[in-house]
C-alpha cells in the first residue's frame, strides 16, 4: 500500500497526458444521475441471502399500469434523472415495463439473473448475476445449468456484462467461472455479497474470505484483462475490512441526511408500487451499511468521491480507474481503458 | 473588502464558466447569487471539479461536507475569503 502525497496542484496532476486523457475521458459523464426502480415483485428463482425478498419492499404491490410507468419515467426525467437502474425482483418478467422506461431515459441498466432473454430493442447494459459455478447456483439459487443457460441467452449480445458475487465459499470458483466466460467472448466484473439486515448466515464475509477475495481478484484481472472490467482500485475499495460507508462516507439518501446537492437530492429508489421512502433509499436497501461492500454502492459512493482523492498523480490515476470501470460497466456503448495504476493505493482519508 | 469579493466573485465566475462550459454567459453577466444547483445546473461532480480549481487557485482545502452550503458564487467568494482569513 503507498502513503498518499499531499501537496500536488490539482493543474500539476492531470498535466500528465496519461491522466489529462483520462480525466477528460470520464468527465464527460458526469451528467449522470440515478435513480433505480424495482420493476416487479416476482423472480423465477429464490437465492439465499437475496436483498429484495428482505424488508418491506418485497410486500410492495406491484404496479402493471404502463401509463402509470409513463408518467413516473416522464416525471423523473423531468426532475434531472438521466440515468435508469432496473432491479428487483426480476426485470426480465415485465420487458413491456423496461421498454417504457428505456424509451423515457436512453441511458441505463437492468440487473437481471440472465434466464429470460431481455429484448434487444431495450439497449441499457444488462447485468447478469452470477454466483459461482453451475453446481454452486444448484445449491444457492435453485436453478440448474445457469451459466450456460446465461451464456446462451446473451452470447454475442454487447449490452451483457456478468456480474460475479463473491461469497465466502465461491472464491475459487470464480476462475473456472472467468475461464469459461473469457472462452466465449464475455466480460465479467466482480460483486460482493453484502449481508442484508439481519442475515447472519454463510455467505457473510469474514476478514479471511476478503483477503482470499482479494487474490482471486487480483490473479483473475491480471490473467485476463480483456474479459475481467475492474481496477486495482476496486479491489482495495470492495475487500477492504472496512466497508464503503466507513471508507467513502455513503452518500445515498439512507446514509445522507443533505438534500442540497448530489445523489442525497436527486436519488430515489422506487418500489414495485411506484413509492419510495428517502429512510430506505439506496442501490441495495435493507442491505446492512455496515457490511456493504456492493458493487453498485461503489460505483455511485466511490465515483463521487473525487475531491478526496485529487492528492497526488497515484491516488488520482486509481480513482480515474474505478471510474472508468465503472462507466464501463453501467453505460452502453463505453469502452474501458487499460488501468493507469497498477500498485494498491489506500483509499485517502476523510479529510484529505 | 468589497473589492475583494468582488474580484473574487468574478474569478470564480470565470472559473466556473470555463469548467461547466457555460454559454451565453460572461464574468461580467454571471449573477453572483444564483442558486447553482437550482438555477444553473450543478451537481455535486461540478462542484467538486470547481473545488478542485479554487484549491489551486487559492491554496485553500474546500471540505467535502461544505458543499451543501455553497450554494451561490457570492457564498463561496465569501467562504474562500474567511478561510484566506482564517490562515492569516
Amino acid at each position: 500500500m503507498s502513503a498518499p502525497q499531499p501537496s500536488y496542484k490539482f493543474s500539476d496532476i492531470i498535466a500528465e497526458p496519461r491522466i489529462r486523457e483520462r480525466w477528460e475521458k470520464v468527465r464527460r459523464y458526469f451528467f449522470l444521475r440515478e435513480s433505480t426502480y424495482d420493476m416487479s415483485n416476482r423472480c423465477n428463482i429464490r437465492c439465499e441471502g437475496c436483498y429484495y425478498f428482505t424488508g418491506e419492499k418485497q410486500f410492495a404491490a406491484e404496479e402493471g399500469d404502463t401509463k402509470a410507468w409513463q408518467a413516473l419515467m416522464e416525471g423523473e426525467k423531468e426532475r434531472g434523472i438521466t440515468f435508469a437502474v432496473l432491479a428487483g425482483a426480476e426485470p426480465s418478467l415485465v420487458p413491456h415495463l423496461c421498454e417504457i422506461c428505456y424509451k423515457v431515459i436512453p441511458h441505463g441498466a437492468i440487473a437481471t439473473n440472465g434466464l429470460k432473454v431481455i429484448p434487444r430493442e431495450i439497449d441499457y447494459r444488462i447485468h447478469i448475476s452470477v454466483w459461482g459455478n453451475d453446481e454452486t447456483s444448484r445449491n444457492i439459487r435453485k436453478a440448474g445449468d445457469m451459466l450456460a443457460r446465461q451464456m446462451a441467452n446473451y452470447k454475442d449480445d454487447p449490452r451483457a456484462v456478468f456480474v460475479y458475487t463473491f461469497t465466502p465459499e465461491n472464491i475459487d470458483e470464480a476462475r473456472e467461472v472467468t475461464e469459461i466466460l473469457a472462452d466465449n467472448g464475455q466480460q465479467i466484473t466482480f460483486n460482493m455479497f453484502s449481508a442484508p439486515v439481519g442475515y447472519s448466515g454463510h455467505l457473510r464475509h469474514s476478514p479471511e474470505s476478503l483477503h482470499k477475495t482479494r487474490e482471486m481478484m487480483s490473479l483473475l484481472l491480471a490473467e485476463y484483462p480483456e474479459t475481467v472490467l475492474f481496477s486495482r482500485y476496486n479491489i482495495v475499495a470492495h475487500t477492504g475490512q472496512r466497508a464503503l460507508h466507513d471508507l467513502f462516507s455513503c452518500s445515498y439518501p439512507r446514509k445522507n441526511p443533505s438534500t442540497d446537492i448530489g445523489l442525497g437530492r436527486s436519488f430515489r429508489q422506487y418500489r414495485t408500487d411506484l413509492q419510495w421512502d428517502r429512510e430506505a433509499a439506496c442501490c441495495v436497501p435493507d442491505t446492512d451499511c455496515d457490511d456493504c461492500r456492493h458493487y453498485a454502492a461503489g460505483s455511485a459512493v466511490v465515483t463521487a468521491r473525487m475531491y478526496r482523492h485529487a492528492t497526488d498523480p497515484l491516488t488520482f490515476s486509481a480513482w480515474l480507474d474505478y471510474v472508468d470501470t465503472y462507466l464501463a460497466v453501467w453505460v452502453r456503448g463505453y469502452q474501458k481503458g487499460q488501468n493507469l495504476c497498477d500498485t494498491f493505493v489506500s483509499p485517502p482519508p476523510t479529510n484529505a | 473588502m468589497s473589492n475583494d469579493i468582488n474580484q473574487t466573485i468574478a474569478r470564480i465566475s470565470e472559473i466556473i464558466i470555463n469548467e461547466l462550459k457555460l454559454e451565453d454567459v460572461t464574468p461580467e453577466t454571471f449573477n453572483p447569487d444564483l442558486d447553482l444547483v437550482d438555477e444553473v445546473g450543478v451537481d455535486s461532480m461540478d462542484l467538486a471539479t470547481v473545488a478542485l480549481v479554487l484549491r489551486d487557485e487559492y491554496g485553500i482545502r474546500i471540505d467535502e461536507d461544505d458543499y451543501p452550503k455553497l450554494t451561490t458564487v457570492r457564498i463561496i467568494a465569501q467562504y474562500i475569503l474567511d478561510k484566506l482569513n482564517s490562515q492569516e
